[in-house]
């Protein structure tokens, strides 16, 4: 893994990066699994600091804050819109038109937490890390109501994007999520996973998006279903 | 959508008995619940206007951020977690950051000259007069004085006035490797000495 990033570590939980490279830290720890542990025990030590400088702030303040509360409209918990319905339902024709070119490589991608050995995944791990640390790696994220999300993170220079999915809602009992990538020919398998998971695709210069299906256990051969995450590549 | 490097990392922290009162409260506030936030803000109102006075010093600008902390904090409750943080932590990571991009942005307007020329000790002492002594902040203080020289100011610097850790190198006429290596070796001995978990 990146030496050079997890070194950023302290200096993030004491918010002492600039915005690049915390923008760039946080792209790391969203593949470091280890990381996250060690930077709770850090973020919750800088939190001691913060709450050892407590003072009384001015009366007035809550008077406006309680004034100004009343006028200022609430994000709303996030969840899946009809908006994206309706989105989702003109892409539907164009999924099954594209299904005949769909090649047999359901499961080639293979998320990282199923059925590879060590040292495929540290190759894997090595190639995720060098397209998140990408000087040109952009990222485009949906979020689900139970929190969990799907990220894709591309890199025109790495020709590659990296899609990590956490704590998504379970798919059901024998199904799992499978992601698609989705050019001018149609989708292509890029593999599948139960409620998260992270995995490098290749040869993104063509691709338009990336898709996620709810499919049945094993994987299709085309999707099946609405998705249920679309992200421009 | 650039929702992916705004998200903030919190910490899981297993904590004392009021944790699950202020969480309680701040998913009230996320459901627009006024009253909640009034008692959230009795609650935080002095960490988070305390915080961002010792980071920006100017109080009037301090307020003005702590104001902007929980119109944030009202807008965006929906989206806090009890099962991945707590309310305390969320707040003042909110704050801290917050206050952290407002200086660095005031101070960029002014004579950046001035930044540098820092010499003298960190001022925690100074501070401490106005602040609200409390057993907490007793600890913290034996904590930080348990750190070596470079591993104190590293970290406040950077945690208490700002500084990128490229900053607090030039400050303290180190390379910055040697920074960040004393800023990680001064925090894994603060959690250590102040018993956090995680």
């Amino acid at each position: 893994m990146t030496v050079d990033l997890h070194s950023l570590m302290a200096p993030y939980a004491l918010d002492a990066l600039d915005r690049d490279e915390r923008t760039r830290f946080e792209s790391h720890l969203d593949q470091c699994v280890d990381c996250q542990v060690e930077l709770d025990g850090f973020v919750a030590t800088a939190v001691r600091l913060g709450d050892a400088v407590n003072q009384t702030p001015p009366a007035a303040l809550r008077a406006r804050l309680l004034s100004e509360i009343t006028r200022t409209p609430q994000e709303r918990p996030v969840v899946t819109a009809l908006a994206q319905r309706r989105g989702l339902r003109r892409t539907l024709p164009r999924l099954a038109v594209a299904a005949a070119f769909i090649i047999g490589a359901v499961g080639t991608g293979g998320f990282v937490v199923e059925r590879q050995n060590a040292a495929e995944e540290h190759d894997q791990n090595v190639a995720i890390s060098s397209v998140l640390g990408a000087d040109d790696v952009a990222s485009e994220a949906k979020t689900f109501s139970t929190g969990g999300s799907v990220k894709l993170y591309s890199s025109a220079s790495a020709d590659s994007a990296v899609i990590i999915a956490k704590r998504l809602p379970s798919p059901g009992k024998g199904k799992v999520y499978q992601v698609w990538m989705i050019n001018k020919s149609g989708p292509t398998s890029q593999g599948t996973f139960e409620t998260g998971g992270q995995m490098i695709m290749r040869g993104v210069a063509g691709a338009d998006r990336v898709a996620v299906t709810v499919e049945p256990e094993g994987g299709s051969t085309q999707p099946t279903t609405a998705p249920v995450a679309t992200i421009a590549v | 959508m650039a929702a992916s490097s705004a998200q903030l990392r919190l910490a899981a922290e297993p904590e004392h008995d009021i944790a699950p009162d202020l969480n309680d409260l701040l998913v009230r506030v996320g459901r627009g619940d006024e009253v909640a936030f009034a008692a959230l803000y009795d609650a935080l109102g002095s960490a988070v206007f305390g915080l961002a006075r010792r980071v920006i010093r100017d109080p009037s600008r301090a307020e003005e951020v702590s104001q902007e902390v929980f119109i944030q904090v009202w807008q965006s409750a929906a989206r806090f977690d009890p099962a991945k943080g707590n309310a305390k932590s969320w707040l003042l990571t909110l704050a801290h950051r917050r206050a952290v991009d407002v200086i660095r942005h005031d101070q960029a307007a002014t004579n950046r000259e001035n930044k540098y020329d820092w010499s003298s000790g960190p001022d925690f002492d100074e501070v401490e007069e106005t602040v609200t002594i409390s057993l907490e902040h007793e600890q913290v203080k034996r904590c930080l004085d348990g750190l070596t020289e470079l591993q104190r100011e590293a970290v406040n610097l950077a945690y208490y006035q700002g500084y990128t850790y490229a900053e607090v190198a030039t400050a303290l006429d180190a390379n910055t490797a040697t920074i960040k290596t004393r800023m990680r070796d001064g925090i894994v001995r603060l959690r250590d000495c102040m018993g956090v978990e995680a």
